[in-house]
């Protein structure tokens, strides 16, 4: 069994990436049927707003991890429902403390809030910390991923978020130290709004701001250090034998040594085995046999394996767990 | 008469106390404002924050947010607020 596939230190967290309609979906179920088949107690969460996962399984998933099979849970996250949830939230909170805010208009800053952008990538990563932190109930949990741009974007947020939050605790800090100074010559200094008084928070501990701040910063890290460290997550790249997917997995393998995320292994999916010739397909089979040559000498240090083209859609626990066992088994 | 005495050094040393903060004052409030202006960036096209972040902190920026806004309503008069703090009468 391929080791970085197996979990070592705590759980093992597997993500497939790859273009949209190479097989992430199916590769994913396959891998984490066959893990789970071998006992290992295993999640699979599709991260992907346009769900199929459930289609792969040819079963309906909900929100929540359900068992579908012995050792195997699965789910479909919902990502309107989170954003949703998010928005409900915040709304509440806001409405009560900004009443004086008229100018602008807050009200309908929420309603195009919830279409801002970045708001999707923010809300995945906030589901893959949700998920992280409850790791521990698993043995591995395997990510099936929207197409490549979205999820080089989400995994390149947590180190983007880590900058914003240490920017931001810089100056509050400043803002705490000035206030300090302030309170030692004036006494307690109250701000009053609406006739409502508040006490001005000046030392770190009585300063909600700050501790969200230092809160946020600390769970980013813990995700930061999760997928950053090759103990605990590998990435799969998923692919078919044709150029453009071979430039896009290109590209994905840059960006993730960029962000420090370990990519272990590529899997060639949908490649055409045939005994006969059939000179329609000939073409194909030649810039196909051309796109392998390629793969083999540009990522020549990372596992590689090709699955064939099957007749019939590999579909259902029992068929992904074969297919799975090529993947994950070595020779 | 020493309650009259008492009052006018109190008012004395609260003058006092005023004038030597009142510039830290004005830094903290642009501190202030700058937290705030960057928070509330996307109004004014400069990139955000995380949004995650930033709706976990809005409850409780009540002040920072007055602070920008009374900013954004003083901006025509930066040279009167500076002369007021400089003296110039």
């Amino acid at each position: 069994m391929r080791n970085y596939l197996k979990p070592q230190k705590k759980f093992r967290v597997i993500f497939f990436i790859g273009k949209g309609g190479v097989g992430k979906t199916t590769t994913s179920a396959a891998v984490a049927s066959y893990l789970a088949s071998e006992g290992y107690k295993t999640l699979i969460v599709s991260l992907d707003p346009a769900h199929n996962l459930g289609d792969a399984f040819i079963m309906q998933l909900g929100d929540r991890p359900e068992e579908i099979s012995k050792n195997l849970f699965a789910m479909e996250l919902d990502m309107e429902k989170v954003i949703k949830s998010y928005l409900h939230h915040l709304e509440d909170s806001m409405k009560y403390m900004y009443r004086y805010l008229t100018v602008i208009n807050l009200e309908k800053y929420f309603e195009v809030l919830s279409y801002s952008p970045g708001i999707e990538e923010y809300a995945t990563l906030e589901a893959i910390r949700d998920i992280l932190k409850e790791g521990d109930r698993w043995d591995i949990i395997v990510f099936d991923t929207p197409p490549t741009g979205l999820t080089l974007r989400v995994l390149a947020l947590p180190e983007i978020a880590k900058i914003w939050s240490e920017k931001l605790i810089d100056i509050r800090r400043r803002i705490l130290d000035k206030r300090l100074t302030i309170e030692k010559i004036q006494g307690e200094r109250k701000f009053v709004i609406e006739g409502k008084e508040y006490k001005l928070p000046s030392r770190e501990e009585e300063d909600e701001v700050l501790k969200e701040l230092i809160n946020y910063k600390m769970e980013v890290e813990e995700v930061l250090k999760t997928i950053t460290s090759d103990e605990r997550t590998s990435v799969v790249a998923v692919m078919n034998p044709e150029m453009l997917a071979l430039y896009e997995t290109e590209r994905a393998k840059e960006s993730l040594i960029k962000f420090n995320i370990p990519l272990n292994l590529i899997v060639i999916n949908k490649v055409i085995n045939l005994d006969v010739n059939i000179p329609q397909l000939k073409v194909k089979m030649n810039t196909q046999r051309e796109v392998l040559k390629e793969i083999s000498q540009k990522f020549k240090n990372i596992d590689m394996i090709r699955i064939p083209m099957y007749e019939k859609e590999p579909r259902g626990f029992e068929r992904l767990k074969e297919l799975g066992k090529l993947i994950v088994e070595v020779g | 008469m020493l309650k009259k005495i008492k009052y006018f050094f109190k008012g004395f040393m609260g003058s006092f106390k005023a004038r030597s903060t009142e510039f830290i004052e004005f830094e903290e409030r642009e501190l202030e404002n700058i937290f705030a202006v960057l928070l509330m960036g996307s109004f004014i096209g400069i990139p955000s924050p995380p949004t995650t972040l930033l709706m976990r902190i809005m409850p409780h920026m009540v002040r920072e947010i007055y602070v920008m806004q009374r900013r954004a309503v003083d901006m025509d008069d930066m040279i009167g607020e500076m002369a007021g703090l400089m003296d110039i009468e």
